[in-house]
């Protein structure tokens, strides 16, 4: 498949391109010697002190071309290795940091990306299918307020609302409680306010364009045709219109997935979740340029493969995709945050 | 399928049906008082210019124009009273519908073969593998080549007579009492169509349903239907068994309608008369009679005044000057005399009066 | 829209079939309706009402320093006859604050007892300072590169189209705090700084405006008639070019004004000043939450009416001018 190849390669070209923009932004902004070594870096009339920093230089091949560093550096990436942490306390790879944290946002990402797409379904169907009607309206004003809603301000109301009126849910994460499990005791219900206030805004932006591709679907002939051979409304509307209505839900699922990354650095920070969105906080406040580095890396990774499945699942929910181009297309363009 | 014994009895009886979408112009009255009678194991052609109705008339019988709509008059089905019912509990069991254009009527992302066996296993309690089989023996009887290969094809990969007969499957597979086929065979080239409007009507006798055509085409309800009803403008212009429709032809827009079609059996190079003009405005239409500006019979009343339904037998037809009477000869002259009719339309040079 | 020259990476611009006028049709028994008569486009009131809360905060906002509110920064404490419990004497003593919304202060005062109204709308000229100039870098970057790929095509198309395309993948949000914590945190910078973000999905709306306005009749005529390049492109281009701009504009201001308002959130917004984020995380701690919920919920009201406003605004306009582009606010 020829096209699915080139777009391959057109996706890692863009890697490439990101990761250069990103490392040479941190070189240019930041003063990595600096970073490694604190005040000692300033002191250059020292002797000592220029000793340690021509060893530190040598070691990070700060005194290497800009392109040279840069090449150094992708050619150990690709090897899975990032480089290590700039800290005080050590050099402790930053793979580590990735392996503890990463998963963390992984799980939070995928409670919340759960939430949306299960609320998102039923709440558009219902909606498309009473199209105009008071129901609609109603839902199409609650969608936009949600919209409306930016991820702090939900995660500060959904706090209010579930942990400290009702108190309900927990508030705490406690990064070495089991996962799987019902209780307070269990990260899968900690998850839930988190989950739910990156999930709540997710879901309505998802039913803003559910509800539209299933209206225009709901007005297709073979929608009235399977009406007319005696199959039930409920049976038309999630067997019969729902998968041909998918498209862009699942355009902006995969966007939406790269950047939740967004929206978790606050829901992260707020409900004390040490995952891989407060590393790269914190890491931009130490200057920890490696870590940042790493991060952006591994987002822009997981944004071009999530948009390179979801060109697979265009095919797998319309066949015809496989064939033939379909007639017009929209775009979905995101501003990335 | 019918179960009921070979006395004719009535399935569907319209009497002054009236279908009326509410739109920002006004009411478009689609259907404007339409009345007839269907049998079991008969078959009724409706034949019409694009635009006069047929597809709104029966869309409206079975209850498939949704809410935006007034409907008055009587429809009744086995007896049952339908207008402004909810008519869900006959779909799928006891009435059919063949949709217009099979391009748009299956759907793109299910294979063909779910979309005949879905109603089996809805309505007939047939398991996945006896809903699969009876699917195949459609396909075989419908004559789709390597049939249970389609079962698990989606309709992009089907021609569009393949499509069509995937669709009547469908509407085989329900076995209904009533068979409604929209224009079933448009998109298809002639031998194809023969094929398929044959199919339908050897079906149709063996299983005893009543059925309705619906063409633009005379010469398709020819030899076919029992019975045919010329539409125009929402409203009944003629009625007649096949035969003494053809045979004693009364209504000018019958003949016109004849005259501007090719038809199936028609000898190549056959000269054609279109239709001068445009179909009516259905919304703020004309007071008299729907076809009089554009009738070469048309006289100053057929502009003011709706004509009566004039029944001879099992013969009916709307019109103040039918061909073959006197009256029709008389309106006919005095037009061809002023050189123009009544509503201004300039009369052609004449051979096609009888 | 039309886009022909498709590179192969196109991440944040995936294919899905056209929308079709559908919002003026009733669809209800899934799918029981014929395609009714389409209404015709309507503005609705809901886009005056958004518009007018604008107006309002707006002028509020810049008119805030003379009108009566009260000084944002200064300490209302109130002090109450009380017995000492060391002394036993009566005395005035403060009442600790924060104080619940009453008719001195409307909406209450935070934990330093400052008035929250006045802090609010305060807080507005900041934040939608920051939408406005972020909205403006947008519109004069973004539109001047659009126009110019649109309308000279070629290589400078090609150049612009994957500049824009690399900012679209770009993980926006952690860039912008990259930049604010190594440069600094002055609203020039934060509102430079998510401007840049705004350049690709502002400029290849333009483009696309461009390249489709580029071959018409009036365009044409003048170039036939020896109009000079930039001539047409300010005089016949840009009008047309400019509403669907601004309406994509009005939508880049809420998401700047929540940008900011994550930076804010994060301890990384404009110095010195107070936003409305930096407001609301004043008030979203557990304890102040619990006791006062007003500290945050005030400011959040009017971040909410601000945003769902511009967002609601630029969703009626561009239906109304059919600009077909769907944009995503969320994160
Ligand atoms: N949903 C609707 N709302 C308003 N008017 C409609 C609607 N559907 C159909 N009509 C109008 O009703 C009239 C009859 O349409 P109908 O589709 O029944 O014609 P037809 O005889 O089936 O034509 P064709 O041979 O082209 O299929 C037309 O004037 C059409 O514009
Ligand atoms: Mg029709």
């Amino acid at each position: 498949m020829p096209k699915a190849i080139k777009r391959l390669i057109g996706l890692s070209c863009l890697l490439i391109v990101i990761s250069m923009i990103t490392f040479g932004a941190m070189n240019f902004l930041g003063d990595p010697l600096f970073n490694i070594l604190g005040p000692v870096a300033a002191d250059v009339d020292n002797p000592d002190s220029v000793k340690i920093i021509e060893e530190a230089k040598a070691q990070y091949h700060l005194d290497k071309s800009l392109p040279e560093r840069w090449a150094r550096w992708a050619w150990d990436f690709v090897q899975g290795d990032f480089g290590v942490q700039f800290s005080s306390s050590g050099q402790p790879p930053v793979s580590n940091l990735i392996k503890e944290r990463l998963p963390r946002t992984l799980e939070l990402m995928a409670v919340a990306q759960l939430i949306a797409v299960a609320l998102a379904i039923p709440w558009s169907v219902l909606a498309a299918s009473r199209a105009n009607k008071r129901t609609d309206k109603v839902s199409t004003i609650t969608a936009f307020a949600f919209v409306s809603i930016p991820s702090f301000a939900m995660a500060v109301i959904l706090f209010y609302i579930f942990s400290i009126r009702l108190d309900v849910l927990p508030d705490v994460y406690n990064a070495t409680d089991s996962f799987w499990g019902f209780t307070h005791d269990h990260r899968l219900i900690q998850l839930i306010l988190p989950g739910f206030t990156l999930g709540l805004g997710a879901a309505a932006g998802y039913q803003r364009l559910l509800r539209t591709d299933l209206i225009t679907t709901l007005q297709e002939d073979f929608i009235l045709m399977a009406r007319s051979k005696g199959v039930s409304k409920r049976r038309v509307l999630y067997y019969h219109a729902l998968r041909p209505s998918l498209f862009s839900l699942i355009t902006l699922l995969a966007i939406n997935i790269g950047y939740m990354i967004g929206g978790s650095l606050v829901v992260e920070q707020y409900f004390r979740i040490p995952g891989i969105a407060s590393a790269v906080v914190e890491a931009t406040l130490r200057e920890d340029f490696p870590v940042v580095l790493a991060v952006v890396m591994i987002i822009s990774c997981g944004f071009m493969v999530f948009n390179y499945l979801a060109d697979f699942l265009y095919s797998v929910i319309d066949p015809r995709i496989r064939t033939e181009k379909s007639g017009q297309r929209r775009k979905i363009t995101s501003m990335g945050m | 399928m019918s179960h009921e014994t070979e006395t004719p009895s009535t399935l569907l009886k319209l009497d002054d049906y009236r279908v009326g979408f509410r739109t920002e112009r006004g009411l478009a009255k689609a259907v404007d008082g339409v009345s007839y009678e269907l049998n079991s194991g008969k078959t009724l052609a409706i034949v019409g210019e694009s635009g006069s109705g047929k597809t709104v008339l029966n869309r409206g019988i079975m209850g498939l124009l949704g809410s935006n709509i007034n409907e008055s008059g009587s429809v009744k089905f086995q007896g049952e009273e339908l207008v402004n019912t909810n008519r869900q509990k006959f779909w799928g069991k006891k009435m059919a519908m063949i949709f217009q254009d099979p391009m748009t009527s299956l759907n793109p992302v299910m294979k063909v073969g779910k979309q005949v066996s879905e109603p089996l296993r809805l309505h007939q309690g047939m398991s996945r593998k006896e809903a699969r089989h009876r699917t195949v023996e459609l396909f075989t009887l419908v004559g789709i080549p390597e049939p249970s290969q389609r079962f698990d094809e989606y309709p992009h990969q089907l021609s569009g007579g393949m499509r069509q007969r995937v669709m009547i499957s469908i509407a085989l597979a329900i076995e209904p009492d009533l068979l409604i086929a929209d224009e079933p065979t448009t998109s298809l080239d002639v031998t194809v169509q023969k094929y398929i409007l044959d199919l339908l009507v050897e079906v149709q006798k063996e299983s005893n349903m009543a059925m309705t055509i619906i063409t633009h085409d005379l010469g398709v309800a020819r030899g076919r239907a029992d019975e045919i009803l010329v539409m125009y403008g929402g409203r009944v212009m003629e009625h007649a068994p096949a035969e003494t429709l053809f045979n004693e032809m009364a209504h000018p827009y019958t003949s016109a309608l004849l005259s501007s079609i090719p038809k199936l059996d028609d000898p190549k190079h056959t000269r054609l008369t279109p239709i001068e003009g445009f179909p009516p405005d259905i919304v703020d239409g004309p007071d008299g009679c729907k076809f009089a500006a554009r009738c070469q019979y048309a006289q100053e009343n057929c502009l003011s005044e709706l004509p009566d339904t004039t029944v001879k037998g099992d013969h009916s037809y709307a019109c103040f000057y039918p061909i073959g009477t006197d009256e029709g000869a008389k309106a006919f002259a005095s037009n061809a005399e002023r050189g123009h009719t009544a509503a201004g339309l300039k009369i052609r040079a004449k051979e096609e009066v009888i | 829209m039309t886009d022909e020259n498709h590179s192969p990476a196109e991440p944040s611009e995936m294919e899905v079939s056209e929308e079709h006028e559908h919002d003026e049709v009733s669809a209800t028994e899934a799918g029981l309706e014929e395609s009714g008569f389409a209404e015709k486009k309507k503005i609705g009131v809901g886009f005056w009402i958004a518009a007018s809360w604008l107006v309002l905060i707006t002028f509020l906002a810049i008119f805030a320093p003379v009108l009566p509110f009260k000084e944002p920064n200064q300490n209302f404490i109130v002090f109450e006859q009380k017995e000492n419990p060391i002394t036993g004497k009566i005395q005035d003593r403060p009442v600790q604050p924060p104080y619940s919304p009453n008719g001195d202060h409307w909406l209450g005062t935070d934990q330093d007892a400052r008035d929250i109204l006045s802090r609010s709308i305060h807080g507005a000229r900041i934040s939608l300072a920051v939408g406005a100039l972020t909205a403006l870098f947008g519109i004069v970057v973004g539109g001047a590169l659009g126009m110019i790929a649109g309308y000279f095509k070629g290589i400078l198309d090609k150049v612009i189209s994957a500049i824009f395309l690399v900012s679209l993948s770009f993980p926006g949000l952690i860039l912008a705090i990259l930049v604010v914590a190594l440069v600094d945190r002055s609203l020039i910078t934060i509102s430079i700084t998510i401007g840049i973000l705004a350049v690709a999905p502002i400029g290849r709306l333009a483009r696309a405006q461009t390249l489709s306005f580029a071959e018409r009749e009036f365009v044409l005529a003048a170039e036939t008639l020896g109009a000079k390049k930039s001539r047409i492109l300010v005089r016949e281009l840009l009008p047309n070019v400019l509403i669907p701009m601004s309406t994509l504009a009005m939508l880049v201001i809420a998401i700047a004004i929540v940008a900011e308002g994550t930076l804010a959130f994060l301890g990384l917004s404009v110095q010195g000043s107070s936003t409305w984020g930096k407001l609301i995380l004043t008030g979203s701690g557990l304890q102040t939450l619990e006791s006062s919920p007003w500290v945050a919920f005030a400011p959040m009201g009017f971040l909410f009416l601000t945003v769902a406003s511009f967002n609601y605004m630029s969703d009626r306009l561009r239906d109304f001018f059919d600009v077909r582009e769907i944009f995503v606010t969320r994160d």
